[in-house]
């Protein structure tokens, strides 16, 4: 750094750094390596998620450098403010530059400086040549170029041009840059996004959003109703269509009432209206309660998706998380061919109670039928951890959505009881007390359809069921479905202004990368001995190609000119 | 030799001039005609139909009046301006779109080879003919890959035209496979049916048949075969990897997710790719600029050196490659804004996809400026190229694998 004698000196010394283009490649660099951060570190997640990853010591000082919400702290925007103010030093040190030389073609060349030329050809042709076809000919062989002819100190110049308009690109590239920071800062600094659930026949004013690890709310214009929501399915059961029926209420009337599908949003004021997700918005759940002392009772209770129902008489709680009306899953063993399959409604909730360990259910409604269409009995998924990724089948041997199945079940335990106190467990005990047990149920004699595979159940009942701690068994018995729509509100005035700007960046881009400025000079000089025949170039991109186009003009040039001066 | 000479002489005559300039105003017309079609359209565009849309009769009166008016218009704006025929834009792009229409005919070869309709199940895909065809592109990229390599250690001018005809092979069979996925994905059920560019398998074999496509091309105009050895040994890497997502069982057809159903993605992905494949051509081309110059400051006496490029040359080439790759890919970038602005609610979410894909660009653009400003040299910017790459395949595979976002489109299971 040279010594500075004045303040002014200071600032020019410091613009012209900035414009240079050690400092460019040096920015460009450092926004990229600030870049990646945000991605590996994931971005706007839960305070404790964060303190449960990283420890109290990390969670603190990644929190003092704002890297949970990396792309919006004051360091990152001051790179990207620098981004900003390199490339406005550069182009207003470049532009005027730029723009006189594009209007300024001057034809004429110095000795020295064609000495600099790396293309060069040179021609002795007889004195009595004449100019005028040389030009003709030169001329002739760049149809879509521009000339320029003069003459200065007894040589005859004629400039040929094409891309004349190269540096526009330059130009364009760089502001370009400047435009869409600008759209993005507008959008930022005037704009929002947010999401907002509505369930099915409610309606929401409110946006949030994440800032770091907090959440944000912001209060819309107008109200947004969800009508309906539906969800479409492609013969595998994977989703293929979410669509939300909405009324927007603006000042107490409806004033638009659309369908929105995910990438087509609906537009009103400004703000677009995006289909981002959905879930359960409420549903009613009816809960057939199988009670386990012994009574063979079953009754039922009703609640609805997140809320926590409450048995006052065991002091058992359902905390009732989701529900979801299709589950589809792969039931194929691993490596054979995929074999998808609903199992139908299921709700998840969370059961405690005095002296139980809490665990996560998902209780189905309907019993597991097999691909051999055989009935394996109802069954549910528990996670001891209350982590949704340590569900585990369980099956609880019965068809539980028969009453009957739970009647004969106690009627065997009873049977079972009686035959073996004591001893052990045999075929033939089993077998006998079976047989009683379908006697009292059935009446004597009559058997119903598929009592084997009836009895097969009954008996892994009776090894499963006892080992369950909890006094009830609270199976999913009937449900009304009420979905909620998951919508993103965003308004962004800046948008625009990105479009223009990155319109103005690839049109720039391809300018500069496919419109070479090329630069042609025949110079023709009267000499005592003849006349001598300069071809010049210089091209300021893409010398590969412009090497070839060079040698080939010259080879065409060579045979006219042989001909002219013979 | 006389009878290809003569032969040569007339493609080259209808790939030049006139019939050059005729042809790319037909094609241009043509795309106009369906990109109208799936605008304005009676019925519009549907992700479910398009392919067959193009192929009625609804798409062939489109896209043929789009073709006769491209030559309508290019016919009168020929005659106001005549050195318009000469145009090098027409003359460049057109055997790529000749190439197309060649692969869609190969395609509705392939498509004669099909099981029955009661054989086909969405369950077991193994029976298709696009897996046979897939196999086939597989064994020959690798077989061209080795001949680049044999042609550096024996520079036989056989062994080289080997090389470079087998990777045109794979490039034809690669393309026309893809295009034969999109009918087969309608095959199991109209509902199913969407275009080739949806899941990390398919956009591989986009990503082997661009980045062989990039790299021939260069070769063509610029002699640069010894470059061969080293962008066709990339595509072989990538080659084994798609057969290991066969095995592992990512190669079927799978049905879109809602956030997928748009055109947007049709012109998203395949720009990306060809950035991408760009960029592949221009981290072989840096290699090739540095195995060059460890050869030649061993002493230069290896007979390799013969037959490479100079470092000049070398240097260039890394250079084309990206200008190819970085408007593209620019382009791309742009477009998948568009296609956010419209899905997400947002041009710009700071996804990890996304943030890579600035990363890159970064990346490309310091290689730009490097270029022209002083103080940087082949060699560096050569080692620039080679890096640039590396990020770039983070971008593409590795946040798909270590990073968690939107695009999860290609996440691996
Ligand atoms: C995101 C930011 C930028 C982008 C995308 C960008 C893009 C480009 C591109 C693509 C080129 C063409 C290189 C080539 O032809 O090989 C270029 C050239 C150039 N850039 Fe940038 N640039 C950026 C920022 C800057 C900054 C901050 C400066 C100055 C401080 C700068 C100064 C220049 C100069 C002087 C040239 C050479 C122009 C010429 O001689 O043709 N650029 N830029």
């Amino acid at each position: 750094m040279p010594r500075m004698q004045s303040f002014p000196e200071l600032l020019k010394y410091v613009w012209q750094r900035l414009g240079s283009m050690s400092l460019a490649i040096i920015l460009l660099v450092v926004l990229a390596i600030a870049s990646v951060i945000g991605t590996v570190l994931l971005q706007n997640q839960d305070q404790a998620d964060y303190l449960q990853q990283f420890g109290p010591l990390w969670y603190w000082v990644f929190r003092s450098l704002g890297l949970f919400d990396m792309y919006h702290t004051w360091w990152f925007l001051t790179i990207l403010g620098f981004l900003m103010l390199s490339v406005s030093a550069c182009l207003w040190r470049n532009v005027p530059k730029m723009l006189k030389e594009m209007r300024a073609r001057k034809p004429t060349l110095s000795e020295k400086a064609l000495k600099n030329f790396k293309y060069t050809k040179r021609w002795q042709l007889p004195a009595s040549t004449d100019i005028a076809p040389l030009q003709a000919s030169f001329e002739k062989r760049l149809q879509g170029w521009e000339f320029r002819p003069a003459d200065e100190g007894g040589r005859h110049y004629i400039r040929a041009d094409k891309g004349r308009w190269h540096k526009w690109g330059y130009i364009l590239v760089h502001s370009a840059i400047l435009v869409v920071l600008i759209g993005g800062w507008m959008g930022a600094q005037y704009g929002f996004r947010g999401n907002m659930a509505v369930p099915e026949g409610k309606s929401e004013k409110e946006i949030s959003f994440l800032q770091g690890t907090e959440t944000g709310h912001l209060v819309m214009p107008f109200q947004v109703r969800c009508n309906s929501f539906f969800i479409d399915f492609y013969p595998t059961g994977a989703p293929k269509e979410f669509r939300s029926n909405l009324t927007i209420i603006d000042d107490g009337k409806e004033v638009l009432t659309s369908d929105i599908i995910v990438n087509e949003p609906l537009y009103y004021k400004g703000v677009r209206i995006y289909q981002a997700s959905f879930g359960d918005g409420g549903s009613d759940i009816t809960f057939k309660m199988f009670h386990m002392d012994g009574s063979e009772a079953i009754t039922t209770a009703t609640s609805q998706v997140y809320k926590t129902w409450k048995d006052p008489a065991s002091g058992i709680e359902l905390k009732i998380t989701d529900f979801k009306p299709y589950n589809v899953e792969n039931m194929a063993n691993p490596g054979e061919a995929k074999n998808f399959q609903d199992l139908g409604p299921a709700v998840e909730y969370e059961m405690r109670g005095p002296g139980l360990k809490p665990v996560k259910i998902k209780a189905f409604m309907n019993p597991f039928i097999d691909g051999d269409g055989n009935n394996q009995g109802s069954f549910m998924m528990i996670s001891l951890t209350g982590d949704a990724a340590d569900f585990k089948p369980v099956a609880l041997g019965l068809d539980l959505s028969n009453p009957v199945e739970w009647k004969l079940f106690h009627a065997f335990m009873r049977h079972l009881v009686a035959a073996t106190s004591g001893g052990k467990q045999t075929k033939e005990a089993n077998l006998a007390a079976f047989k009683a047990a379908m006697n009292d149920v059935f009446g004597e004699g009559n058997r119903p359809e598929g009592f084997q595979a009836m009895a097969m159940r009954t008996l892994q009942a009776v090894n499963m069921l006892p080992q369950l701690p909890w006094p009830l068994l609270p199976m999913l018995g009937d449900f009304k479905l009420h979905y909620y729509t998951g919508l993103q509100l965003a308004l962004d005035p800046g948008m625009n202004v990105v479009w223009v700007g990155s319109a103005l960046l690839v049109l720039g881009l391809c300018i500069m990368f496919y419109m070479p400025h090329r630069k042609l000079w025949l110079i023709i000089q009267a000499q005592d001995d003849g006349m001598a025949v300069t071809l010049a170039g210089m091209a300021n991109r893409n010398h590969l190609v412009f090497d070839k186009d060079f040698h080939d003009l010259f080879t065409k040039l060579d045979d006219d000119f042989a001909k002219l001066s013979s | 030799m006389t009878a290809t000479t003569a032969e040569s002489g007339f493609f080259v005559a209808l790939n030049q001039g006139r019939w050059a300039y005729l042809r790319f105003a037909a094609y241009v017309g043509a795309m106009v005609g369906i990109a109208a079609m799936a605008m304005f359209g009676v019925g519009a565009y549907e992700e479910n139909a398009f392919l067959y849309q193009i192929l009625s009769m609804k798409g062939v009166i489109w896209g043929g009046t789009g073709a006769l008016a491209g030559c309508g218009l290019a016919v009168i704006a020929s005659t106001l301006k005549p050195t318009l025929q000469d145009a090098k834009s027409a003359r460049n792009f057109v055997p790529w779109l000749d190439g197309f229409v060649l692969m869609v005919a190969l395609a509705s070869i392939w498509a004669l080879f099909e099981p029955a309709q009661a054989a086909i199940s969405y369950d077991d895909q193994s029976n298709l003919f696009a897996g046979r065809v897939i196999m086939a592109m597989n064994v020959i990229f690798i077989f061209s890959s080795v001949s680049y390599i044999a042609y550096l250690f024996a520079p036989d001018s056989f062994i080289g035209r080997i090389a470079t005809w087998s990777a045109y092979s794979g490039v034809f069979l690669g393309g026309s496979a893809l295009l034969l996925r999109w009918h087969e994905s309608y095959l199991f059920d109209l509902e199913i049916g969407h275009a080739p560019v949806s899941n990390l398998y398919e956009v591989f074999i986009l990503l082997f048949c661009i980045t062989a496509a990039v790299y021939l091309a260069l070769e063509k105009r610029y002699q640069a075969k010894a470059m061969g050895a080293f962008v066709m040994t990339l595509v072989s890497a990538g080659v084994f990897f798609g057969i290991w997502l066969d095995s592992v069982g990512q190669a079927d057809i799978k049905p879109l997710v809602p956030a997928l159903q748009s055109y947007w993605m049709k012109i998203h992905v395949p720009m990306n790719f060809v950035g991408y494949g760009s960029f592949a051509v221009a981290c072989g081309a840096g290699m090739a600029y540095l195995c060059r110059y460890w050869l030649e400051s061993n002493g230069g006496k290896s007979k390799m050196l013969a037959i490479f490029p100079s470092l000049d040359q070398l240097d260039q080439l890394a250079y084309k490659a990206v200008a190819i790759g970085f408007p593209a890919f620019t382009l791309a970038t742009i477009l998948g804004a568009a296609w956010a602005a419209e899905a997400w609610g947002g041009y710009w979410s700071w996804d990890p996809k996304e943030t890579w894909a600035l990363i890159v660009w970064l990346i490309y653009g310091s290689y730009l400026h490097a270029r022209v400003s002083h103080g940087w040299h082949g060699k560096a910017l050569a080692w620039w190229a080679v890096a640039g790459f590396l990020v770039t395949v983070f971008c593409f595979l590795g946040v798909n694998m270590y990073l968690s976002g939107l695009h999860s489109y290609g996440q691996l299971s």
